[in-house]
């Protein structure tokens, strides 16, 4: 293809031209494909982050029901539990929360024995590579990144003092930092072997927090969940899909508000567009005018008005691009991010994984860039097919 | 070579402003010929260029080009046949203000992507024949009205036309400007280029190498 170096540096010098209306409608479409794009990186990041921590997620879990709250249940049930048909593994977890008033922010804190079968992979991981014992000789434990900060930041570098229900301090050395498959589900996470955290907590030593159960067969999860509730009627049970329904929802709230903020910079874009192909300036015109009295055809003049269109909106889209990816995954989203994480201002913070999804930008591209260009041809093509005597009177 | 077979022109055609800007036109220019066209103001010239130069459509008759009915192609072909074929010099320029002079003068040969170093060559010999090639790079718009009239000719020349329409060209100008036009028409002449002059300014009556004058009144030749 011969590509006209004339007609495109005219494209270029006409844009400059009209260098603060360009730069403006530069701006705006930067600022709203900016907007559009942030949503949806987001958006992609949590879903993903969402997905891999629902896929973490035990199978069943058990928890026990006293006056309609959750209580400590007995270790003894988890004999009897194993006994039914299908279930693979019973294993009791001992964990809590801890609130940390000098932050403002509650810990995960798990009890952990290197011989228990681990629920989760990344704690299989981190019995692998420390040695619970010593841990509990030391009263050292592991914390996830996000916590790790968190206590750095307020000065505790190597050991925390938690203060226990009696008011007593408990000093805990910070053996290492651990980075989990996902950091919603690592960040907030301290683990510790689990005589540290009956101690912590003040908790009986023949309790556990819940039960979770793994399964042989996902299918005969319903047949189980009922013979648990006919055994123990003060036992609430909630299976994987449960929970995978519980943060859907949440998920989906927030991406509600999401879309709400998404429609408005639709919208925007849109009244732009219209604005743009509801008409050119007289200056406009004219210079069509000029241009065909002076030999341009009907398609030179839109070939030269589709480089500018396209030009402009291409600048304005890859800046936006490059923008919004700076600001989420920089940045990490700041405002923005707290529509959707907001209910989880307690925890420590967590960073937005990485997802360049490519058909996420493809979409905004074929969203924004052709209405864009539709927008100035229309227009342009109305004018440039009257008489060019009618244009230039 | 041009050919006005009854030819018509109304505006706003049957509704409360209608206007009958040409009747009835019969009239043909020969190649070479320097033809001004005089007038008042309203009485049809700048109609008759027009239509000529298929800027615009007539309602009734037809533009014959070298056997070519002009008046009857389709727009791109009109476009082309004047980016071939005719060089308009409007009564108010019609330059684009906020470009250089070079980039007005390359303006019509801009579709056909010309060599740039053919066409560098061309606007140079053009400027310096007009005398502006110390104003190459200048903003058309910071520039005297005679210099600009000489940019629109230079544009009006630059793909070498058959046909030279000029509408009004000295109605901006002082007396000295609308002579070094006249100087320049008449160099246009010896190289045997048709010229078709709309004017009603006396200075055009007179010379001695316009072939024909034509008088036009309420839309009708006199």
């Amino acid at each position: 293809m011969n590509i006209n170096h004339f007609m495109i540096g005219f494209a270029i010098n006409s844009i400059l031209r009209r260098g603060v209306k360009s730069f403006f409608t530069l701006f705006i479409f930067t600022v709203l494909i900016f907007l559009l794009s942030s949503i949806l990186f987001i958006s992609n990041s949590i879903k993903t982050e969402l997905g891999l921590t629902l896929k973490s997620l035990p199978e069943i879990i058990v928890q026990k029901i006293q006056a309609g709250r959750h209580t400590n249940i007995e270790l003894k049930r988890v004999d009897k539990l194993l006994e039914f048909h299908g279930v693979k593994s019973a294993v009791p977890r001992i964990w809590g929360y801890y609130y940390f008033e000098r932050a403002g922010v509650n810990f995960s804190v798990v009890g952990i024995d290197a011989f228990d079968k681990q629920y989760k992979e990344s704690f299989e991981q981190i019995t692998e590579n420390f040695d619970f014992d010593e841990l509990n000789q030391d009263s050292s434990m592991v914390v996830g990144e996000g916590v790790k900060k968190v206590l750095s930041d307020n000065y505790y570098k190597d050991y925390f003092n938690f203060i226990k229900p009696d008011g007593e301090l408990e000093k805990i050395t910070i053996a290492a930092t651990f980075k989990s498959s996902t950091s919603l589900e690592s960040n907030d996470i301290i683990i510790m072997p689990k005589k540290m955290v009956l101690k912590i907590f003040g908790m009986n030593e023949k309790k556990a927090t819940d039960i979770i159960l793994s399964v042989a067969n996902p299918e005969e999860i319903p047949t189980i969940v009922e013979k648990i509730k006919n055994l123990y009627p003060d036992t609430r049970v909630i299976t994987q899909n449960d929970l995978r329904v519980s943060y859907q929802n949440i998920f989906d709230y927030k991406s509600g508000m999401f879309l709400a903020l998404f429609i408005v910079s639709a919208f925007t874009f849109f009244m732009i567009v219209y604005d743009k192909a509801s008409g050119l300036s007289s200056e406009e015109k004219k210079e069509i005018g000029i241009l065909k009295a002076i030999g341009w055809k009907i398609d030179d003049i839109l070939k030269e008005k589709f480089y500018e269109a396209f030009i402009i909106s291409f600048i304005a889209f890859l800046s936006a691009i490059i923008l919004a990816l700076f600001f989420v995954y920089t940045l990490e989203a700041p405002i923005l991010r707290d529509i959707f994480t907001g209910y989880s201002r307690l925890k420590p913070d967590f960073s937005l994984p990485f997802v360049f999804d490519f058909q996420t930008v493809a979409l905004l591209f074929f969203l924004t860039i052709p209405l864009y260009i539709a927008a100035i041809i229309i227009p342009s093509w109305k004018v440039a097919s009257m008489d060019a005597d009618e244009v230039m009177r | 070579m041009i050919e006005c077979k009854n030819l018509t022109k109304i505006f706003n055609k049957n509704k409360n402003d209608e206007h009958i800007a040409l009747k009835n036109i019969n009239l043909s220019f020969n190649k070479g010929e320097v033809v001004v066209l005089k007038g008042a103001s309203g009485s049809g010239k700048s109609t008759l260029l027009a239509l000529i130069a298929a800027l615009s459509k007539p309602n009734d008759g037809e533009v014959i080009v070298n056997e070519k009915r002009i008046s009857k192609m389709p727009d791109n072909f009109t476009s082309l046949f004047r980016r071939e074929n005719i060089g308009f010099i409007f009564q108010k320029y019609n330059l684009i203000p906020t470009l250089s002079v070079k980039d007005n003068i390359i303006l019509p040969l801009i579709p056909s992507n010309p060599d740039e170093k053919l066409l560098e060559n061309d606007v140079d010999k053009i400027l310096e024949k007009f005398s502006i090639n110390s104003k190459k790079h200048m903003i058309v718009k910071q520039l005297s009205g005679g210099e600009q009239q000489r940019v629109a000719i230079s544009r009006a020349l630059i793909n070498n036309p058959k046909i030279i329409i000029a509408d009004e060209p000295t109605a901006n100008l002082d007396a000295k400007l609308s002579i070094d036009f006249i100087n320049i028409i008449e160099q246009l002449k010896n190289s045997s280029t048709t010229i078709i002059i709309a004017t009603h300014d006396p200075l055009f009556f007179d010379l001695n190498f316009v072939d024909r004058i034509i008088e036009l009144k309420n839309g009708e030749v006199i």
